[in-house]
C-alpha cells in the first residue's frame, strides 16, 4: 500500500514532466515568433527609409553601385516574378562565408526609379536570434527544473510536518482495543480538519465503549434476570412430573420441555460466566499445576467418555505450573474435554498431551476441518449439533486472551486444539 | 416437619412446597425480610430455605440473626448467585447448603432430607426402608441383614431416591446429582440408566423388593 504522500509526490513528479515536456517547446516558439515580429518591422522600417530617403535621388546607373554596397537591401531587376510581393518570406540562402544555409526574413516590393520598374529585395538574417532564442530555452527550463526539485523537497518536508498529527491519530486507533476499556488520548492539534477527525473519534470510540460496556451489563443482568422464571419453569416441570395421571404422550411432552428447560439454563449459565469474566470477577491468581488440574476433573467426564466407547489417552508432563486462576482454569479445561466427548463418534480416541508451553487436545470427529473462522465466536455452532449451546469454545477462547493463551486449530485425521502458553 | 421458605418469588415457593408436601412436610411462607425475621424469631423450623436477594433486605442479615440467637434449623440457601465467594460466604455465616437457581425439586428435597436427618437424628445414623437398611455413617447397605457391596455412584443414587421417595425424579437431576458441577454442561443421560440398572439389579440380587420404578422416558421413582 502506497502512503498518501508518496502518492503525492508520485503526482507532482509525473505532472512536472508533462509541464516540462510542453512548455519548452511552446515556449522556445513563442520566443520565436516574437522576435519574428521584431525582424518584420525591421524590414517594413527599412522599406520605409529607402522610399523616403533613397528612391528618389537614385537613377537607373547607381542601382550596380547600390547593390554592391547594399547586401540586406538590394534593387533587382523586376524579371524576378517567383516570389509573392509586399509580404514577408522566410528563405533560406547559402553563406559563402561560413558554407551554410542559413534563415532569412525577406520582402521583395515593386519600386519605380526614373519610370522602369524594379523589384526592392530586403532581407534579414535570422541566425544570431536562433542562437539566443536557444540560450534562453536552455537558461528557462535550467531554472524550472531547478524550481521544481527544490518544491518536491519542500512538498516533501511539509507534508510530512502537516500530516504528523495524522499518523499520530492512525497509530493511537490501530492500538486500540475495545475490550480493554481504554479511551485513547489524541494529542491537541491545531488542524482544523484533524481537530474535527480527533473529535469525532473520540465520540465514535466514547460511544462505543459505552454501548459496549452497556452490552455487557446487559447480558449479565438479563442472564440474572432469567434465572428466577427458570427457576419456577423448571421447578413446575418437576411438580408436574409427579402427575400419575399423565398419559405416555403428555410425559413426552414434559420430558422435552424439562430438556429445553435444561438447556436454557445451561446456556444461561454460560452467558453468566462469560459476562463474569468479561467484567474481570476472577482476577485472583495462583500457580495452577495444569497436569494434576486434568487428572482432577477427568473422572467426571468418563461417564460421558464411555457412553460413547471413547477411550481417552493422557500423556502428562509434570510440574508444569501457569500463572492464573484456579476456578477458569478448570473451566478452560472442562470446556475443551466437553467439546472433544461431544463432537466425537461412537468409539472414537481423545488425546490429552500438556507440555512446559503447550496444553495439546486430540480428537476424532466429523472427517473435515471446522470452519475456523466461526470456531471461537458465541453461538457460532456447528450445523449438525443442534444441542450444543455454541459457547463452550467462546469462553474457552476469553479465558485465554485473558492470560495471553493462543488457541490454535488444526486438522490432520484429528481434531487438534492447541493451547499455547 | 416444619419448613420455611423464605422467597419472594411466590410461584417458586408454592412450587417448591408442593413437591415437599409428598414427604409430610408442612411449608410456612415469608416472602420479605421483615416476615422471615418474625417468623424465625417465633418458630422453629427443621429446616429453612433461604433466598438471598429479598425486596427489603439482605438474607445473610437473617442466617446472622438465627446464629445470634443459637437457633438449630437447619438452613438451605437458594440464590441466583453462582460464584464460589458467595457459597463460601453463606456456608461460613453458618448455612448447611447452598443451592444455585434453577434447580431441580429432586436435588431440593434431597438436601433437606439430609440436613434434617443430620440435625434431627444425630445418634441415629441408620435408614429402614421395609427390608432395605442404610447406615449412613459407615456408608453400609443391607438387605434382611445381607450386605450390598455398592459403588459410591450407586449409594448416592440410592440415598438421592430414598429422599425423593414416591416422587418423580428426572434423569437430568439424577445426571447432575450423580457428577456434580460438570454434569450441567453435558446432555448425555445415558449413564444414569446404567447406574440404576446395576443398583436395581444389586438390591434384587440380595432379596430386596424392586422400589425403582420407570416412569415413561421422564425418570426414575423410589416407590415403598
Amino acid at each position: 500500500m502506497n502512503r498518501l504522500l508518496n502518492k503525492t509526490l508520485l503526482y507532482y513528479t509525473f505532472f512536472s514532466a508533462v509541464i516540462l515536456l510542453i512548455s519548452a517547446p511552446v515556449f522556445y516558439g513563442m520566443l520565436q515568433k516574437l522576435y519574428t515580429d521584431d525582424v518584420d518591422e525591421a524590414i517594413m522600417l527599412r522599406k520605409k527609409e529607402f522610399l523616403t530617403n533613397n528612391i528618389a535621388t537614385l537613377t537607373g546607373n547607381d542601382i550596380p553601385t547600390w547593390n554592391k554596397f547594399n547586401r540586406d537591401i538590394r534593387i533587382l531587376p523586376d524579371t524576378i516574378t517567383s516570389q509573392p510581393k509586399d509580404t514577408i518570406i522566410q528563405e533560406t540562402f547559402l553563406d559563402v562565408l561560413a558554407p551554410e544555409w542559413e534563415p532569412y526574413r525577406v520582402l521583395y516590393t515593386n519600386v519605380e526609379i526614373q519610370g522602369n520598374s524594379y523589384v526592392l529585395m530586403i532581407q534579414l538574417n535570422l541566425v544570431e536570434s536562433e542562437d539566443l532564442i536557444k540560450a534562453i530555452v536552455w537558461i528557462y527550463l535550467g531554472v524550472l527544473v531547478g524550481l521544481l526539485i527544490v518544491i518536491f523537497f519542500l512538498t516533501r518536508f511539509i507534508s510530512n510536518r502537516l500530516w504528523k498529527p495524522f499518523y499520530t491519530t492512525l497509530q493511537l486507533i490501530d492500538q486500540f482495543n475495545l475490550e480493554k476499556l481504554v479511551t485513547p488520548r489524541f494529542d491537541e492539534v491545531n488542524t482544523y480538519e484533524f481537530q474535527k477527525l480527533n473529535q469525532g473519534l473520540n465520540k465514535l470510540i466514547s460511544e462505543s465503549l459505552r454501548s459496549f460496556s452497556a452490552q455487557k451489563v446487559f447480558t449479565q443482568n438479563a442472564a440474572h434476570e432469567l434465572q428466577t422464571p427458570l427457576a419456577v419453569l423448571q421447578s413446575k416441570l418437576d411438580l408436574l412430573m409427579q402427575d400419575e395421571s399423565l398419559t405416555s404422550s403428555q410425559a413426552a411432552v414434559v420430558q422435552s420441555l424439562y430438556d429445553s428447560t435444561s438447556r436454557l439454563s445451561r446456556i444461561n449459565k454460560n452467558l453468566l460466566l462469560l459476562a463474569k469474566i468479561e467484567n474481570n470477577q476472577f482476577a485472583d491468581t495462583e500457580k495452577v499445576n495444569i497436569s494434576e488440574l486434568i487428572n482432577e476433573v477427568l473422572p467426571y467426564f468418563t461417564e460421558q467418555a464411555d457412553g460413547k466407547k471413547l477411550s481417552i489417552t493422557t500423556s502428562l508432563q509434570t510440574a508444569i505450573n501457569l500463572l492464573s486462576n484456579k476456578g477458569l482454569t478448570e473451566i478452560l479445561i472442562n470446556n475443551f474435554i466437553l467439546n472433544a466427548i461431544r463432537h466425537n463418534v461412537e468409539g472414537g480416541r481423545i488425546i490429552i498431551i500438556s507440555a512446559p508451553d503447550r496444553l495439546v487436545i486430540q480428537n476424532t470427529g466429523i472427517e473435515h476441518p471446522l470452519d475456523t473462522a466461526m470456531l471461537y465466536s458465541r453461538f457460532g455452532k456447528n450445523a449438525t449439533d443442534t444441542r450444543n449451546n455454541g459457547l463452550g469454545l467462546a469462553i474457552a477462547k476469553e479465558i485465554c486472551d485473558r492470560y495471553n493463551w493462543q488457541i490454535t486449530y488444526q486438522y490432520d485425521g484429528l481434531h487438534n486444539f492447541s493451547i499455547l502458553f | 416437619m416444619k419448613i420455611l421458605i423464605i422467597e419472594d418469588e411466590k410461584e417458586l415457593a408454592t412450587n417448591i412446597a408442593a413437591y415437599l408436601k409428598a414427604e409430610n412436610y408442612r411449608c410456612e411462607f415469608a416472602e420479605t425480610f421483615r416476615s422471615a425475621i418474625e417468623k424465625v424469631s417465633v418458630y422453629e423450623y427443621d429446616c429453612i430455605l433461604l433466598d438471598l436477594m429479598l425486596p427489603d433486605g439482605d438474607g445473610l442479615k437473617i442466617l446472622e440473626a438465627l446464629k445470634k440467637e443459637n437457633k438449630q434449623d437447619g438452613i438451605i440457601i437458594i440464590s441466583t448467585k453462582q460464584a464460589i465467594e458467595d457459597k463460601i460466604a453463606g456456608l461460613k455465616s453458618g448455612a448447611d447448603d447452598y443451592l444455585t437457581k434453577p434447580f431441580h425439586l429432586s436435588e431440593l428435597s434431597a438436601r433437606i432430607y439430609s440436613v434434617i436427618r443430620r440435625k434431627q437424628f444425630n445418634n441415629a445414623n441408620h435408614l429402614q426402608i421395609n427390608e432395605i437398611d442404610i447406615d449412613l455413617l459407615e456408608k453400609l447397605v443391607t438387605v434382611n441383614g445381607q450386605k450390598v457391596q455398592l459403588t459410591k455412584k450407586e449409594y448416592d443414587l440410592l440415598i438421592f431416591l430414598t429422599g425423593n421417595k414416591k416422587r418423580v425424579i428426572s434423569k437430568a437431576a439424577l445426571a447432575e446429582h450423580l457428577s456434580g458441577d460438570m454434569a450441567d454442561m453435558l446432555d448425555n443421560y445415558d449413564f444414569v440408566y446404567a447406574h440404576i440398572k446395576n443398583l436395581k439389579k444389586k438390591l434384587a440380587d440380595a432379596g430386596s423388593a424392586d422400589y425403582i420404578k420407570t416412569v415413561y422416558g421422564m425418570g426414575y421413582k423410589w416407590d415403598a
